[in-house]
């Protein structure tokens, strides 16, 4: 403990910790001891190899995909904008920091009925997955922008620059790190909004899907289409981590 | 009269939300919505004025369900840590499981536990509490991790047993990350309750929202969005609160 594990030894613990919940989960299921509700992860596997399995979801997964594709574009587009606004006008700034802060904590599921009547059921999943994503990239972006030395700060404005031009040349550089920080916590923000979204009757997506299979009790269904939620914001987290960590190396 | 003056700057700081106000307003105009379709704010708020108490009971259990499993997931997840840090081979391998187990959206681990634990309260405070615990864990974690060297070497040359590094050392390091994450989860178990009561649909303000969609009430349905969202504006303040003065008190 009183050294840092070398790498190696720490790539074996994450295996042995994947092997683990992998043998855990299908044992629980086996000797069904969270009940029907818990199927062996073999089950749940073999369903998926099924034509008609694997159809269903890799249609509805590509349904999610694109709008929580989309809602992440728009969203972190539309943050990193009003961001920047809020830093060139000041006049603005105190009152777009506490309205971040009460947008961060509205719960999502409150916008939707807002949605549905703007958007309509079939957008409502992207609006929302934007929304979400804009929120934590707004507060991401804020505290990047507000990161920069205010040292720098002086010497750009002693040497004449404006506002815009302080903005191009030292405060978009210095917020690169903040901006890939905020693309990998919208990621999966990302994904969990477009499938609430769906949650409101949206004709395709695992949202929808994930409902439907719990109403109807069928528990492959429900736990595949789970796992493909899961494997989905997982992996785009882990791909922005690695983004984040280029871009640490190249702009700090 | 400088009090005054700072609560009126405070007030002003509030402009977005009274430019929210202004557009849906002019929004429903506009578009000459009904209000079934969508109902103009003042009507909503007069709604969540004079009914109010039929708002209260759904207010007060959404509240208990989001801050029960705040705390319960924040001290389960605080122990486990405490736990896995006892061992390093644990803690490599728990880790990662945890980082994985953490991205697995509320809208997919909902639905299960609802099947698991049966539709009802459980099922609600399971939710909140398991959203809860692994942000706990992992901030616990990386809080003990970040016990400098010489801090540990100092008091293993005074003869600390293990417990005592915990109880004087580690919690200095632990216990201000441990606030962080309780900042962040206060609004994803408001959230996450609000989902399960949407889902199951037996009480609190999921429920009143999902009860009043249904039934056209779209003032209702409008007014409960609203108090949801005052509801989770008012527990991530709390959370803020907490965490300045749990560091106010270890800095």
């Amino acid at each position: 403990m009183n050294t840092a594990p070398r790498t190696s030894v720490k790539v074996a613990y994450a295996i042995a910790g994947g092997a683990l919940l992998i043998v855990l989960t299908q044992l629980i299921g086996t000797f069904e001891l969270a009940g029907r509700a818990w199927p062996p992860l073999a089950d749940v596997l073999s369903y998926v190899l099924t034509p008609t399995g694997a159809g269903l979801l890799v249609r509805n997964s590509l349904v999610t995909f694109t709008s929580a594709a989309q809602g992440f574009a728009l969203g972190s587009a539309v943050a990193v904008l009003g961001a920047a606004l809020a830093l060139v006008v000041p006049m603005f700034r105190p009152g777009l920091d506490r309205f971040a802060a009460i947008l961060h904590a509205v719960p999502t599921i409150a916008l939707a009925p807002l949605l549905i009547t703007t958007v309509g059921r079939e957008d409502a999943p992207a609006v929302i997955a934007a929304l979400s994503v804009g929120f934590v990239m707004f507060v991401t972006m804020a505290s990047g922008f507000a990161n920069t030395g205010s040292a720098q700060h002086d010497l750009f404005t002693v040497f004449g620059s404006n506002r815009a031009r302080r903005l191009v040349r030292l405060e978009l550089p210095r917020a690169v790190p903040a901006f890939f920080d905020g693309l990998a916590l919208g990621a999966p923000a990302a994904v969990l909004g477009a499938t609430i979204g769906e949650w409101f009757g949206a004709p395709m997506g695992l949202g929808l899907v994930i409902v439907s299979a719990m109403q109807n009790y069928q528990m492959s269904l429900l736990w595949a289409a789970a796992l493909a939620a899961t494997a989905m914001s997982l992996l785009a987290y882990l791909i922005f981590v690695q983004l984040q960590r280029i871009a640490m190396r190249r702009f700090t | 009269m400088s009090r005054l003056r700072s609560a009126g700057v405070n007030l002003v700081h509030l402009w977005p939300v009274a430019f929210l106000l202004i557009c849906w307003d002019v929004w429903v105009l506009v578009n000459g919505y009904t209000s079934t379709v969508a109902p103009r704010p003042w009507f909503v708020i007069q709604d969540v004025l004079a009914g109010f108490a039929d708002y209260v009971p759904s207010i007060s259990y959404t509240l208990g369900m989001a801050l029960g499993g705040l705390i319960g997931g924040t001290l389960i997840g605080f122990v486990g840590a405490i736990l896995v840090w006892w061992s390093a081979a644990l803690s490599g391998i728990v880790t990662p499981t945890a980082l994985i187990i953490r991205s697995v959206p509320i809208t997919a681990l909902i639905p299960i536990i609802a099947r698991i634990v049966g539709y009802g309260d459980p099922a609600v405070l399971a939710s909140t509490t398991l959203i809860c615990f692994f942000p706990a864990f992992v901030f616990t974690l990386s809080g003990l991790a970040a016990i400098p060297e010489a801090g540990r070497d100092l008091f293993s040359v005074l003869g600390a047993n293990k417990a005592q590094v915990l109880g004087r050392l580690g919690v200095l390091y632990a216990l201000p990350n441990l606030m962080v994450s309780v900042r962040i989860t206060a609004p994803s178990a408001v959230l996450a309750a609000m989902l399960a009561e949407f889902l199951m649909g037996t009480n609190g303000l999921g429920a009143l929202f999902s009860e009043s969609r249904s039934y056209m009430d779209m003032e209702r349905a409008w007014g409960t969005a609203v108090v949801a969202t005052v509801v989770s504006v008012l527990v991530f303040v709390g959370a803020q609160v907490a965490e300045r003065r749990v560091d106010a008190r270890l800095t």
